[in-house]
């Protein structure tokens, strides 16, 4: 080993150290427990625990409630990532118009819920979608509409917490797009506007083109955030009502946690991390299509 | 979003971590002599005051911990493969016999700590026949209502038998259309198994290792619970959707109010938004009168590997005395779990007789560390019924289909001879 190869290892072994023993060791742990049917019972006695092989799959996939939290997920991801991406894009743009004063102040403005506690924020929002007190039934009520039972009915509970997710996260990609639009070309948009191009015209043409990789990317980041959605589920519904917002994660928690079936949650973070690896390698894929990767 | 990528890492590292029990050590104590106590709900928040003077007379510091009920189970298995529980906690009878098994938890061996005890509380703190833990507190489900609600529909009290109880329910309904009658969460189970056991239904079957929900009784005690929502009598409502629930009892947004003796507490602290007169207490109303009811009733246990387990007898023993039960009592509501101190003139307040009605009938509980989480279950599926996703038949069925997933394991230790 020459000295320069020594000199290396002794700078990353550390590191390399510290990532065995706290990620690479719990996930070679995570992965064995996922075959076996470690519960509360083996938590009392070794001797209950067995190895169970692909057991804690077949029951998850005879879990109707497993079905219910997968699909709930995927609604969470389906429906929130557009409203998120929208939102962000939308204030980014109207912020970067010429004509807006004052603009460090409303970037911190737009931004400070990204940057405020979930949980105090998720019980201010549910005040606000309180059915017969909330603000948001007062607003509809002041305009002459029916109040909604925003987080009581279970068609509505998804739509309703995404509403407040969106408020919380898009400040996080606004700051991304803000950055990206300040890239777009003054002169090519010049151009778009001698040749007598409308302003939605010379965003579809102009704008987007310019900022399409940082959507893109935006978008794919978006979808792996809301595959692992919990703390809002957890504070406003606690995964009601009828389970209609328990989440895949929410649903590892449960098993997990509270009664303590790591061997099936384990399987279940597995599909998880299945699922968010699928969701990164298309994002590889595309990136390295572009070249912007 | 990216603060989301963190707390998936976390909660897999975390899963297994705890489950290895190797990287144990996270929430030890702060200060070393003192010997660590948890508790839930207002006994965790009110419990220093009364170990202020246990300090006092033994110089032995206590440190506190409140727990939320909602996240307790979770966080004392948690804190056991972790070894991190404290000294002593305080928890729910009905987990006694599920962390005793999980070794959680040591016997009780002074024959003192278990005499002078209801028996329906003793037999839930045994686990194959041994104590594990002392019973602290009674919390027995009873019926919070207006007086002038119900006056005005020319009741008294409310009716204690179910049929003419719904009768009362939709008098009152039929004078104030745009409020509810009675309050009863769809994620909360302690009211539908009121209604359960005061129909006697057994609820599980075979030595306990299969559901028995589709059984008559309980199908009775469904149908009840269901009829109150279809009626218009009880909110489709999470207790996550009305924040105050007290303020809305004394806008009378509802008349009567299933809780337990903790609500005194509340209703004494906040008596500006209900006063004394507007409000009284009877017990349940059963199908042919009050029986037994469910009950989230206390007890307190010394952990296993206690690192002071003289200094937590001690506490456990100072807890549980007449005095201090009666202290509770006049703090937070709970009743004590000692008969002696029910013969006292603070227990013969008249505002106290039904809950001293109530503390004699003992409530039976299945036996089993799974009952916790089909309770629960249980209670998913009934609001699925009361939300119409699902028919009563239907239900049931869904009901022993989840009980019998959830003890399976159970079932194939019993089978093998393992457990009894």
């Amino acid at each position: 080993m020459t000295r320069q190869q020594r000199a290396g290892l002794a700078f990353t072994l550390p590191v390399l150290t510290v990532i065995a023993l706290v990620f690479v060791l719990p996930t070679a742990l995570a992965l064995t427990l996922s075959v076996t049917d470690y519960s509360v019972y083996a938590l009392a006695d070794w001797a209950n625990l067995s190895f169970v092989g692909l057991g804690n799959f077949r029951e998850l996939a005879d879990n109707p409630l497993f079905w219910r939290a997968l699909g709930n997920t995927l609604a969470f991801a389906a429906l929130g990532v557009p409203m998120a991406i929208v939102a962000s894009l939308a204030a980014a743009l109207l912020l970067s118009d010429a004509t807006v004063r004052w603009k460090p102040l409303w970037r911190v403005i737009l931004f400070a819920p990204y940057v405020t506690s979930v949980v105090a924020t998720a019980v201010v929002w549910r005040f606000l979608f309180n059915e017969r007190y909330g603000l948001l039934n007062r607003a509809l009520g002041a305009v002459g509409l029916p109040g909604v039972d925003w987080l009581g009915d279970p068609h509505l509970s998804i739509p309703s917490i995404l509403l407040f997710v969106t408020w919380k996260v898009f400040g996080y990609n606004m700051i991304v797009f803000t950055a990206a639009l300040s890239a777009v070309s003054g002169e090519l948009m010049e151009a778009a506007r001698l040749d007598g191009a409308g302003p939605w015209r010379r965003f579809r043409h102009v704008t987007l083109p310019a900022i399409g990789p940082t959507l893109l990317l935006a978008a794919v980041m978006s979808v792996a955030g809301f595959l692992q959605l919990f703390t809002e589920p957890y504070v406003m519904t606690l995964g009601g009502p009828a389970q209609s917002t328990t989440t895949i994660l929410y649903f590892m928690f449960d098993e997990g946690f509270k009664w303590w079936n790591l061997g099936q949650a384990s399987a279940v973070a597995l599909v998880l991390f299945a699922m968010i690896l699928a969701v990164t390698l298309v994002q590889v894929r595309i990136g390295r299509r572009r070249e912007w990767l | 979003m990216a603060s989301y990528v963190p707390s998936r890492r976390a909660a897999i590292v975390g899963a297994v971590a705890a489950a290895s029990g190797g990287l144990a050590g996270c929430g030890r104590r702060r200060s070393p002599g003192a010997i660590g106590f948890w508790a839930m709900s207002y006994e965790g928040d009110y419990s220093p005051i009364l170990t202020t003077a246990f300090t006092a007379a033994t110089g032995v510091p206590v440190d506190h911990q409140s727990l939320p009920s909602t996240a307790a189970h979770e966080k004392l298995l948690t804190a056991l493969a972790g070894d991190a529980l404290p000294d002593v906690v305080a928890l729910p009878n009905e987990w006694v016999g599920e962390f005793a098994m999980a070794g959680a938890l040591a016997p009780v061996t002074d024959p003192a700590l278990t005499a002078d005890l209801f028996p329906g509380a003793a037999a839930l703190t045994r686990y194959r026949g041994r104590p594990y833990a002392v019973p602290w507190s009674l919390s027995p489900q009873l019926q919070y209502y207006r007086r002038d609600l119900l006056a005005a529909v020319g009741f008294d009290a409310p009716p204690d038998r179910w049929g003419e109880w719904r009768a009362a329910a939709i008098a009152l309904k039929r004078r104030r259309p745009d409020d509810y009658v009675v309050l009863m969460y769809l994620n909360w189970w302690d009211t539908l198994f009121t209604l359960a056991l005061q129909a006697g239904a057994p609820m599980l079957r075979d030595r306990a290792t299969r559901g028995a929900f589709s059984e008559a009784r309980f199908a009775h005690a469904m149908a009840f619970y269901v009829s109150l929502f279809e009626l218009g009598l009880a909110p489709r409502a999470l207790s996550t959707e009305i924040q105050d629930p007290l303020a809305a009892f004394g806008q009378g947004m509802f008349a009567l109010y299933p809780n337990s003796p903790v609500l005194l507490l509340d209703l004494h602290r906040r008596a500006h938004l209900i006063p004394r007169e507007r409000w009284a207490v009877t017990r349940m109303p059963g199908p042919t009168g009050p029986g037994p009811v469910s009950s989230v009733s206390t007890s307190l246990a010394v952990t296993a590997r206690a690192r002071r387990p003289a200094q937590a007898w001690m506490l456990v023993r100072y807890l549980t005395t007449v005095p201090a039960e009666l202290r509770l009592q006049r703090l937070i509501g709970k009743l004590p779990a000692r008969p002696s101190a029910w013969d006292t003139p603070q227990m013969r307040n008249p505002l106290l007789r039904p809950f001293v009605a109530q503390a004699d009938v003992p409530a039976p509980s299945p036996d089993v560390v799974e009952w916790e989480r089909i309770r629960l279950e249980v209670q998913l599926v009934a609001e699925r019924v009361v939300r119409g996703l699902a028919t009563l038949e239907e239900g049931l069925a869904e009901m022993d289909r989840r009980a019998d997933r959830i003890l399976a394991r159970r079932r194939a230790l019993v089978d093998a001879g393992r457990i009894a």
